[in-house]
């Protein structure tokens, strides 16, 4: 081999060593660059978990705090985490205690509960579920819960629920029931007292008018006018006497039959009224404009209107009667309104007349409860009731239904 | 032309009723307006039942009030109803009570008719003039 | 300059004219490297170019052609060592049009200080593509024969057409029609 070509190998081989050195230098080189970005990636990495851990604290917190008791499980019931009022709420010692939910159901709704479960499952949360439990120190609650799933990339991983403790709430619900069913069943007895009480004061008037007549027609010849006319008193007081226990019979009536309500087209109301109410020549009655249809009972509706324009009419005392009626909407209410050119009210007697028994003329006719059942069945449609009057000008009464 | 008089039949009357002036309302009634009807009195709904024991005297009608002592007017109406001779009778509610609950409750067991009594005397002799009026006309079971 | 393009230009010298001819260059020429390259180190592309010179010289073969010879080389290379890469197409003219696009950036996940060439698309139908050319290293015949060897891998033919649009050559239309 001549000494050129030798010389040319051993260049080659140099340059392969060097090349080979270079490398293993580049080499080192990105493996401390590597290591560098390696260490930094770490540092990132810790400080991003302790941003992490910062932020779990707070929800710890919130979670913590909430008032309400809130419990995350698995999807076979088992507790995973729940906080303190969790813990209060279903009798355990601490939250760290194994527990599983399904286990605390109480037996008669256990198979609510598995209904409810398949819910939660099928449609990922649950609203307002009410069931009964007994708690680790076997008291029986009845708790409202709502809950929802916890997904994990699109599949079911937990459920997480609120639960509050109605036990109290359900009892005072029932309570309550109680009593309306108490009050309902002694105001039907009232009601029945007060027709037996009505029936057994009419029966003796009805006798003491029979026996009267009877006196009456079997001395005809034998009584002067005056005598005739005290028996005429006697049998006008009988009259007064019984209408006014049935004023007091259909007082304590408005409001405890209660009627279900229905559409009540008060212009229909009014015409029938005008037929049924006997009205004087000279008294016309107008409506000024068409009334309303409203939500109502339609015999005590009648009875509020009968009360009222039978009234106007009784205290009419110019040659030409007038009364009219008006309504106005008042957004949530009508406004409506009688008015006539009677004889008017004192306005110190404004309030009194509302009140049972306040009739301000005594008159055959009137028994000062008339306007007690107008008042009532206008409170019982959660309206008011007031009037404007000036004496010898005439009265406007003012009352408001709901639509 | 017919006189109705004549055609008119004699009602014989169960009239029960616990108050005496209401029996001598009725009694005195139908001999003011001179009718030939017969008046049977039962005090109480357990008189009324031992009457309607014979069977071969049973009356037209039945008058009957509702407020009564021991068996009311309902509990008898009820008793009558359910008897396979007795209530083909027509039985009339006379009563003073107008309560609607006792209303319904009558027409359900099956009655005749409600009447109330009125206050006045006069309004009674009419009503009653009205109602035998009616009775005496219609065709009634013979028993 | 990559170091892998002076290897394998090195590794294709002495394979085509023998060990002497690449002493004779390496020693011939003045470079900061001594000659010394390893594929993952990077070297001044004026090395490249005095290597181009002395070869050019000695074999009397034009730069370009020495270009073209090597270009078609290295498309082995690139066979080679990424055969997924070439996968991705099924035709000749979607992979050289995406040149820009794709190829080159996977290059740079490799190489990020890699100093690429542009081909900007002008204009491209299913047969035909026109690409402008543009590096401050004029190889556009490296990149001819990379675009000869892409039609031969998709057994396909085309005639390209090279087309300067400066003196230096810094600037170049390739106009591409598949036969």
């Amino acid at each position: 081999m001549s000494q050129d070509k030798i010389d040319m190998l051993q260049r080659a081989l140099a340059r392969e060593k060097a090349a080979r050195k270079q490398a293993e230098k580049i080499l080192e080189n990105k493996a401390a660059e590597l290591y560098e970005a390696k260490r930094k990636l770490e540092k990132s990495y810790s400080e991003l978990e302790a941003l992490l851990n910062k932020t779990d604290s707070q929800l710890q917190g919130v979670f913590e705090n909430i008032v309400d008791a809130y419990v995350i499980m698995d999807l076979w019931g088992n507790i995973l985490k729940m906080n303190n009022a969790a813990v209060d709420l279903l009798g355990f010692t601490d939250a760290s205690e194994n527990g599983n939910l399904m286990d605390m159901v109480h037996p008669t709704d256990l198979e609510l509960v598995a209904e409810t479960f398949k819910n939660l499952l099928s449609e990922g949360s649950v609203t307002d579920s009410n069931f009964k439990i007994v708690t680790k120190q076997k008291i029986e609650k009845l708790v409202h819960v709502n809950a929802s799933i916890i997904y994990d990339e699109g599949q079911p991983v937990a459920a997480q629920g609120i639960v509050r403790d109605i036990t109290e709430i359900n009892s005072l619900q029932i309570q309550k029931e109680k009593l309306l069913e108490k009050l309902e069943k002694s105001n039907n007895e009232l009601q029945e007292y007060a027709h037996i009480v009505s029936h057994d004061l009419k029966s003796p008037l009805r006798s003491i008018d029979a026996l009267v007549n009877w006196i009456k027609e079997d001395n005809l010849e034998k009584l002067d006018d005056t005598s005739i006319q005290n028996f005429n008193l006697i049998e006008t007081t009988l009259e007064k006497m019984e209408q006014l226990i049935s004023d007091v019979l259909m007082y304590s009536s408005v409001g405890s039959e209660s009627l279900e309500k229905q559409t009540v087209d008060l212009d229909a109301l009014i015409k029938e009224l005008k037929n049924i109410l006997f009205v004087p020549d000279h008294v016309s009655i107008n409506v000024l404009q068409p009334l309303p249809k409203i939500e109502g009972e339609k015999v005590k509706l009648q009875q509020l209107f009968q009360n009222l324009i039978s009234n106007a009419i009784k205290f009419i005392d110019k040659d030409v009667g007038l009364v009219e009626i008006d309504v106005k909407d008042i957004g949530t209410h009508y406004e409506f309104s009688i008015k006539d050119n009677g004889i008017g009210i004192e306005e110190k007697f404004h309030e009194k007349i509302f009140k049972i028994f306040h009739a301000l003329n005594k008159s055959k006719d009137s028994t000062g409860i008339g306007l007690s059942i107008v008042k009532k069945i206008v409170d019982l449609h959660e309206g008011h009731i007031w009037l404007e009057s000036k004496p010898n000008m005439g009265t406007t009464f003012f009352f408001t239904l709901k639509k | 032309m017919i006189n109705i008089r004549e055609t008119m039949n004699t009602l014989n009357i169960l009239l029960i009723e616990d108050d005496m002036i209401e029996v001598m309302k009725l009694n005195r009634t139908i001999s003011k307006l001179e009718l030939p009807h017969n008046i049977v009195e039962a005090n109480n709904g357990e008189e009324a039942l031992k009457i309607l024991q014979k069977k071969d005297e049973l009356p037209d009608i039945i008058l009957l009030d509702l407020n009564m002592p021991k068996l009311n007017g309902i509990e008898f109406l009820n008793i009558l109803k359910k008897d396979d001779v007795l209530k083909y009778i027509p039985t009339i509610i006379l009563t003073t009570s107008n309560n609607q609950k006792d209303l319904l409750e009558c027409y359900r067991i099956g009655i005749a008719g409600y009447v109330l009594k009125p206050l006045k005397y006069e309004d009674y002799v009419s009503k009653i003039e009205t109602l035998l009026g009616y009775w005496s006309i219609n065709e009634l079971k013979q028993i | 300059m990559k170091g892998i393009v002076f290897t394998e230009f090195l590794d294709l010298v002495e394979d085509k004219f023998g060990l002497e001819v690449l002493d004779k260059i390496l020693t011939q020429s003045d470079l900061e490297s001594g000659g010394v390259y390893t594929s993952v180190g990077t070297y001044s592309f004026s090395e490249m170019l005095q290597l181009l010179q002395h070869l050019s010289a000695h074999t009397s073969i034009s730069i370009d052609d020495l270009l073209l010879v090597y270009a078609e080389h290295f498309f082995g290379v690139i066979e080679e060592s990424y055969p997924g890469l070439l996968a991705t197409y099924k035709d000749p003219i979607e992979m050289l049009s995406s040149i820009e696009n794709h190829i080159h950036v996977e290059v740079r996940k490799i190489y990020p200080d890699a100093e690429l060439p542009t081909f900007e698309v002008v204009e491209k139908t299913q047969d035909t593509l026109v690409m402008i050319y543009k590096s401050s290293r004029a190889m556009h015949h490296f990149g001819l024969g990379l675009m000869n060897k892409t039609f031969e891998h998709f057994n396909s033919k085309a005639s390209i057409v090279l087309e300067k649009l400066n003196e230096d050559g810094t600037e170049v239309k390739f106009l591409i029609n598949k036969n």
